[in-house]
């Protein structure tokens, strides 16, 4: 057995036995490592976190199972847990001051926002983290009792954004700064922007250089809603969309078993896995009216696309989704352009590129 | 008078467009008995007459003297600025202060290049709008106090708040007093400009006159029999300008009791608070009352509600003698976090004894039902020595549950867990609730056979216990019908149903129990999407792979940090 | 574009003359369930004489959750103060399953003994359980706490 503690080996090291759910041999790397030197923060970042990068991606490319997948994250859970427990609660010295980190409500990666409240209390903050089972209005009524510096908001699916939109509304509104994290609110950042963040981070120790650097408080005078930041909502599109999602599904499955045989011999389970999907390509429909942004739409077709492939389905059922959608959609024109615009990047996809590891997983 | 005012101009006019000097023709008989001061000067700036109301304003003004000599400067210059410009720009008024009145002075040409300079007195109505606009600027100033304070309900930061925002708007220095901790008080200081400093301190409040009545909820004294030599040093922010020169000192009045004291402060240089600064004063420190009542209620319940929920918050699980637990739950956004489901794991004594499981759902919602299920769960932890006779131990909650009242119940499920060698050996009761599923290692699902009645309705309770063995790699579940019963998927409205549990459970072989319950949870939350749901709990436990790598035994170590 | 509205949940109770049949129609849960005792409580007291028979008609109840089943079981313990027998027809099946996995259908609907008939509601929780009477369902229960002892 390799014991080295050079990086990528300990890499590879710990993703085999998070995938074998073999903690004993996972928990004795890391702990290795640290009794080695190596510094608690890089565990944290430099190994475990790409670890757990590596489930997403390879459960994408559909070379480990979904059991595999979480069995992973667990392992990964339950060795950020030991850690914590060896460092014992808390700050040990007078904390820099105190922070909430919370998931969006609705999302359920939870692990990213744990590894940063892991990461925030090494370096001597407070840390509240409230994980990714807490409400919108219990992480408020949270905020009042606590007063924090700031709120760090961590999202892994886009479609959790008109969700992160009212939460950092929220917190704004009760004078608490919102910092976002996490691939959902886009490349660089760019819908936490747009959805009235005050900060953006990229990762973990950028979100510490934030709050290092200090987060103003939002006067609370500045209280706004949705359509304040984005003036677009007032088409009403993406309410329509959001509403009629279900009738929308069930129509363009019925169109498509109109028009493609293969799709009426469907048994129960693949005509739900089918109308999963179609859920999905209407969310994300709705999410990317929500931020207009086509790129939200076209990328999460791109990777979907990807993952079908992988596991030997013909993306080309996208487009025939898209099509039907499309039609059913007459009355919407940015929903319709965003279709269209899906179809070309469906079409522009190099068949064999990679999977994005992550993304929605 | 400001209705006279008015009447000017259609003098003025009258005069306007008369062939030769209109002044001495028309005016020229009006002007010396006119209400209004009138100066007639000519263009190089002598006095030509003075008329009696002129007279009495400038009573030393006199004809032949020199314009500037007599006049305050804004009078002087408009005139020479019309003996240098053309007829053109007559039209214009000007206006200014002469001694404490205020005048508008409209002039008119007299012929031979003289001007005719009427004064009207404007002072009251610049009184009335200086006052309104002073009204508008508190009105806004009000509401803005408002909306910033009760934006946050926490103590603190609504003083921090209401302290900034009264030297900002009031005063040029504002201390807030809250009720007294023991025998410390809160002091949260604030200089305009400044930053605000918050502290503890023990104070003597009857050394500020009126604070220690203001803390009582006694009116306000008035401002002037404050004599600012009094105040001492304390209330005095750092690096306030010069000595204290004027203060007020109202009560900021809570719901009922009072909510604090609100210590205004102006240095000696500046002019002292006057009456209407009082009245303002007053209602600032009305509506930071009701903000910081409303916070420190709010802070008092949530306290409450937090001791509470550290009671009735499921525990976070971990790894007991050899065996893996996980628990999951998720509240319902409808009502209370503390809702109606509920799981514990009560460890066995040894490896050699067993542990009890238990999870439940008690009926109804919100407080009600969170009474209940405290109930339970202490009920049961006093019954834990019976634990071997699963059935006696739910008759006993029985009785201890049952009221002529209502019929709220509770369904639940016991499960008794001892670990021997690679194999985790179980006793399964459900009372009333959906059995125990059971993940085995060739991916099978099956449901425990066991069954009974609801606790806590009917006079008797019946239940049979079944026994399993849990090989590696195989999990049990129980999980309340919040998973089974949430609504949604792709086609709306549909139940996630037991079919769809079973499917998922089928691939969790081998997995960690939290990692099954992660993967429920996300299963059920997806398929819910944003819609509402009912509580969902679920506890997941199999036979821990090793010894216990980590060091962790025992459980409660992780998950929420409340 | 609109998503379908649940059924209106609603209750039709008619008198035959010693029967009182009620029809509850929709959902009946945590909102709705105070409705259903209070109109059947209404009902069993509004004539000169309590009906002999309660019928709950279930053909049109989209819906049933555990508050719906406590109202069910409060009804019980006011008829059989009365001394009036609980039908529970027509059941669908959400209701059926949820009937057998809290075990309580037999207590529903057991005969009432005729020394029960119109006593009073007892005031503590061992005298409710003698005035409701019904220990038909525990026959079963010695046998299979033995049978677990065995095991």
């Amino acid at each position: 057995m390799d014991h080295s503690t050079e990086p990528a080996t300990l890499v590879s090291r710990l993703w085999r036995a998070a995938i074998d759910a073999d903690e004993y041999t996972a928990a004795g790397i890391v702990h290795t490592a640290l009794a080695e030197g190596v510094d608690e923060e890089a565990l944290l970042l430099e190994l475990i976190a790409p670890v757990q990068e590596m489930a997403g991606a390879e459960w994408a490319a559909d070379r480990i199972s979904v059991a595999q997948e979480h069995a992973a994250t667990a392992i990964n859970e339950r060795i950020v847990a030991s850690l914590a427990h060896r460092r014992g609660g808390g700050p040990r010295s007078a904390p820099r001051g105190r922070v909430t980190v919370c998931c969006v409500d609705g999302e359920w990666h939870a692990f990213p926002a744990r590894l940063l409240a892991e990461v925030l209390t090494l370096r001597g903050w407070r840390v509240d983290y409230l994980g990714a089972q807490t409400p919108t209005p219990h992480m408020i009524a949270h905020l009042h009792l606590t007063n924090p510096d700031a709120v760090l908001l961590s999202g892994s699916i886009p479609t959790h954004l008109p969700a992160a939109h009212a939460a950092i509304t929220a917190c704004q509104a009760i004078g608490v700064p919102v910092l976002a994290g996490g691939r959902a609110f886009g490349p660089g950042g760019r819908w936490a922007r747009r959805l009235g963040a005050d900060r953006w981070a990229a990762d973990a120790r950028e979100a510490a250089a934030a709050l290092d650097a200090g987060v103003p408080r939002p006067a609370p005078s500045t209280a706004r809603q949705a359509v304040d930041d984005l003036p677009h909502l007032a088409d009403q599109e993406y309410t329509l969309v959001l509403q009629s999602r279900t009738r929308l599904v069930k129509q363009t499955l019925i169109e498509l078993e109109d028009r493609f045989p293969a799709v009426r011999d469907y048994d129960e389970e693949q005509r739900e896995r089918t109308a999963e999907d179609l859920a999905h390509i209407v969310g994300f429909l709705a999410t990317a009216l929500y931020v207009d942004d086509p790129d939200l739409f076209t990328a999460f077709l791109v990777w979907t696309a990807d993952i079908l492939e992988a596991r030997h389905v013909p993306a080309r059922s996208l487009v025939a989704a898209l099509d039907v959608l499309a039609d059913e959609l007459h009355d919407f024109p940015r929903a319709r352009r965003l279709t269209r615009l899906g179809v070309t990047a469906l079409g522009e996809r190099s068949p064999s590129s990679v999977p994005v590891p992550g993304v929605p997983a | 008078m400001v209705r006279c005012a008015r009447c000017v101009p259609s003098l003025v006019s009258l005069s306007r467009g008369s062939p030769a000097r209109p002044f001495d023709d028309q005016a020229g008989t009006a002007w010396p008995e006119a209400p209004y001061p009138v100066l007639v000067v000519d263009r190089h700036g002598g006095l030509v007459r003075v008329n009696a109301a002129a007279r009495l304003l400038l009573p030393d003004a006199a004809r032949g003297d020199r314009l500037h000599e007599r006049v305050p400067a804004w009078l002087s210059q408009a005139h020479r600025r019309l003996g240098d410009g053309t007829p053109g720009t007559f039209a214009g008024a000007t206006a200014g202060r002469i001694d404490d009145r205020f005048f508008e002075a409209h002039p008119t040409p007299a012929g031979d290049g003289d001007i005719v300079w009427w004064l009207v007195d404007d002072t009251d109505r610049r009184l009335a709008e200086t006052a309104l606009s002073d009204a508008r600027t508190r009105t806004d100033v009000l509401s803005e106090a408002s909306s910033a304070l009760l934006s946050t309900l926490n103590v603190p930061r609504c003083m921090e708040m209401a302290a900034a925002m009264a030297a900002e708007h009031l005063a040029e220095a504002a201390v807030l007093v809250a009720p007294a901790q023991g025998k410390r008080y809160p002091v949260t200081s604030a200089r305009r400009g400044g930053p605000v400093t918050q502290s503890t301190q023990k104070v003597n409040v009857a050394e500020v006159p009126g604070l220690s009545e203001a803390l009582q909820g006694f009116p306000p004294v008035p401002a002037r029999w404050i004599n600012p030599a009094d105040i001492p040093g304390w209330v005095v922010p750092e690096n306030f300008a010069g000595p204290v020169g004027s203060v007020i000192v109202t009560p900021l009045p809570g719901h009922g009791v009072p909510a604090g004291a609100l210590i205004l402060l102006r240095s000696g240089t500046e002019h002292v608070f006057s009456e209407g600064e009082e009245v303002f004063a007053r209602l600032f420190a009305a509506r930071a009352g009701a903000a910081l009542s409303a916070a420190r209620l709010y802070t008092e319940q949530a306290a409450i509600t937090a001791t509470l929920m550290h009671e009735l918050l499921p525990p976070a699980l971990r790894s007991v003698h050899g065996v893996e637990y996980a628990g999951g739950y998720r509240a319902s956004r409808d009502h209370e976090r503390v809702g109606g489901d509920f799981y514990d794991v009560h460890p066995g004594t040894g490896p050699a004894e067993e542990t009890l499981v238990v999870l439940g759902d008690v009926a109804g919602k919100g407080l009600d039902a969170a009474v209940l299920t405290g109930k339970i769960r202490n009920t049961l932890h006093a019954l834990l020595p019976l634990a071997e006779d699963h059935g006696r131990v739910l008759e006993l909650l029985n009785g201890a549950l049952l009221s002529s009242h209502h019929t709220r119940f509770a369904t639940l499920v016991l499960a008794s867990v001892r670990r021997r060698d690679h194999q985790v050996h179980l006793r399964l009761t459900s009372a009333g609730h959906l059995p125990p599923l059971i993940v085995r290692a060739d991916g099978t699902v099956e449901e425990a056979a066991t069954r009974g009645t609801l606790v806590g309705a009917l006079p008797d309770v019946t239940a049979h216990t079944v026994r399993t063995v849990l090989a590696p790699g195989e999990t049990c579940l129980l999980y309340t019908d919040g998973i089974t019963e949430a609504r949604g998927g792709p086609l709306g409205d549909e139940l996630f149903g037991e079919r769809r549990l079973r499917r998922a459970l089928a691939e969790c072989v081998g997995m960690p129990a939290e990692a099954v319950v992660e993967r429920v949870q996300m299963l059920a939350t997806q398929w819910i999407g944003t819609g509402r749901h009912d509580d969902m709990a679920l506890v997941a436990f199999n036979a821990r792979r090793n010894g216990s790598p980590t060091g962790v035994d025992g459980y409660g170590d992780s998950g929420r940090d409340e | 574009m609109t998503t379908t509205e649940p059924t209106e949940f609603t209750v039709t109770a008619r008198r035959e003359h010693a029967v009182l049949v009620v029809r509850v129609a929709g959902e009946l849960d945590y909102d709705t369930s105070d409705e259903l005792v209070d109109e059947v409580v209404r009902q069993l007291t509004a004539g000169p004489t309590p009906p002999a028979e309660v019928r709950l008609d279930f053909g049109a109840l989209t819906w049933i959750d555990s508050s719906g089943l406590s109202a069910l079981l409060m009804i019980h313990r006011r008829t059989s103060a009365l001394g009036a027998v609980l039908h529970l027809d027509d059941r669908p099946e959400i209701l059926e399953r949820l009937l057998q996995v809290t075990n309580v259908l037999g207590h529903l609907t057991a005969p009432v003994a005729d020394a029960e008939r119109g006593r009073p509601e007892a005031g503590d929780g061992t005298s409710v359980a003698r005035a409701t009477g019904a220990r038909a369902a525990d026959t079963r229960t010695s046998d299979t706490r033995a049978a677990d002892a065995r095991t």
